[in-house]
């Protein structure tokens, strides 16, 4: 308990400044969090439904796609977005240079497109071993397949597919630390700048790792109220 | 009664799996108030040709006509298909079919899956639905578990809120696939009462089955299918009692 006190007491790191940078961290991760899951998960379910298509044409591509960013390191995709797209011929006029200069928008893209190869497999999974029985339960009944995939095989999918899903979300939170190393000032950035500035490791990191717990705990929480509202169906005893 | 048309009718179904030809050209008529049993070993077909009934299975060869209306087919690259999928929808939604392992959609509630079709096959509004769905659970006898899960339910349950299912389609005929040969022996006198219910009301059924009580005393024709064709066929007095084919009159034996 000294040495706690000690720290307390004799405090220049944690100032109004350093947790500025902190907050400011935050935003960051939340934003670059938020939005590439947002955006990988609407890209996902089509993906996903695609992937188990009859037609090579259609699955082949995607199995690509989702092989290739499943396959490499986050952090060489990062590197290739963010140092290769200034090798585009032309891409310094258009309108898109403006975002893309920035370490953000390379960022969210590379995320994006990892987050979305993942959750695509996942959904892919969960969609595949949908019980035959209930598709063809539906088929008897007169829904067609674009209704049979609607009312009967994704939601019940998704709802399979929730713990794998909320995996996911804790390991993209992770993951974004790595975009620190792009110059970005997310939670980790804010943490090196701090260590920089004070050469306080154990201090700087340790109250980062204190912060992801948060939302890893906030993130948990939120996944764990989803599931026992929408997997009730799976626990067969009732009240 | 004779300008209304036959419920179903199937002639000539022929269906193979590779090499192997399980259905050699049978034919069923399902007349109004009609209860029709198959029966047979297994292997015999009557499943496959029960499952022909809505295309859950292609035949390769016969027709198919659901009250008046013939199913039309095209030859394609991978067989025979049915020319028009529309067509298939709207003769699907007039047969409902039981299924051996109940098929109830496992993330929906009882009362979910009773109302599903309904409301999205047919364009029932909700509310009326949600009402018919009600009286038909009574009627099975599962209103107190209208809002629990498959999952949540013992086999009984799922089989009989599985016929509530068939039910609420109004269905031209029911299709049963052996509703009782996944359910503990102690089970199977709800499941039965509640078809022999829908029987003496006047309902036209097919049932594959292997409950001979049951197809002696609610049958109005018994069909004994052996290797994919119609070995012996009639009421169930002649059939089950006085059985002519020497298989027959085996498989009817006693087995211990």
């Amino acid at each position: 308990m000294e040495w706690f006190n000690a720290l307390l007491a004799d405090n220049r790191i944690f100032t109004p400044d350093t947790l500025g940078y902190y907050w400011e961290g935050l935003v960051t991760t939340t934003q670059l969090v938020f939005l590439s899951l947002l955006v990988g998960l609407v890209l996902a379910v089509p993906l996903s439904i695609l992937r188990g298509s009859k037609h090579k044409w259609i699955k082949l591509p995607i199995y690509t796609y989702t092989y290739v960013f499943r396959g490499t390191p986050l952090l060489i995709q990062l590197y290739i977005i963010y140092y290769g797209v200034v090798f585009f011929d032309g891409i310094q006029e258009t309108f898109l240079w403006p975002m893309l200069r920035e370490a953000f928008y390379p960022a969210l893209i590379a995320f994006t497109l990892n987050t979305a190869a993942y959750t695509t497999e996942i959904f892919h999974g969960a969609i595949k071993s949908t019980a035959r029985g209930e598709i063809e339960a539906a088929r008897a009944y007169g829904m067609s397949p674009g209704l049979t995939m609607r009312r009967i095989i994704l939601p019940s999918a998704f709802r399979r597919a929730l713990p794998a899903y909320g995996n996911e979300v804790i390991f993209m939170l992770h993951a974004s630390a790595i975009a620190s190393v792009v110059t970005l000032m997310d939670i980790t950035g804010a943490a090196r700048f701090v260590y920089a500035r004070y050469y306080a490791p154990f201090e700087a990191f340790l109250f980062a790792a204190a912060i992801y717990l948060c939302l890893t705990f906030a993130i948990l929480f939120f996944f764990r109220h989803l599931e026992k509202r929408l997997l009730a169906h799976l626990r067969p005893q009732s009240g | 009664m004779a300008d209304t048309p036959i419920p179903l009718e199937v002639r000539n179904i022929k269906k193979r799996f590779g090499d192997t030809e399980v259905l050699k050209g049978l034919s069923l008529q399902a007349r109004k108030g009609d209860v029709i049993t198959l029966i047979g070993a297994s292997g015999s077909g009557k499943s496959t040709f029960l499952r022909c009934m809505n295309l859950l299975e292609q035949p390769d060869d016969g027709d198919l006509i659901v009250h008046g209306e013939a199913v039309q087919f095209k030859q394609t690259r991978h067989g025979r298909e049915p020319a028009d999928w529309k067509q298939v929808v709207r003769m699907r939604a007039k047969l409902s079919m039981v299924f051996q392992s109940f098929n109830l959609w496992a993330h929906m509630t009882l009362l979910e899956n009773v109302i599903e079709a309904p409301i999205h096959v047919l364009g029932k509004p909700k509310k009326e639905a949600i009402e018919q769905g009600r009286a038909l659970l009574e009627r099975v006898g599962l209103t107190a578990r209208a809002d629990a899960y498959p999952a949540q339910m013992s086999g009984g349950q799922q089989q009989r809120g599985a016929i509530a299912r068939a039910l609420a389609m109004d269905p031209e005929v029911m299709l049963f696939d052996e509703p009782t040969s996944a359910l503990d022996p102690e089970l199977v006198g709800d499941v039965l009462k509640v078809m022999h219910g829908l029987a003496d009301e006047g309902r036209t059924m097919v049932v594959v089955t292997h409950e001979m009580g049951f197809a002696r005393d609610v049958s109005s024709q018994v069909i004994y299918l052996h290797q994919g064709v119609v070995e012996e066929a009639g009421p169930p007095q002649d059939v089950l009692v006085n059985p002519t084919s020497p298989r027959l009159q085996q498989f009817l034996a006693p087995k211990y």
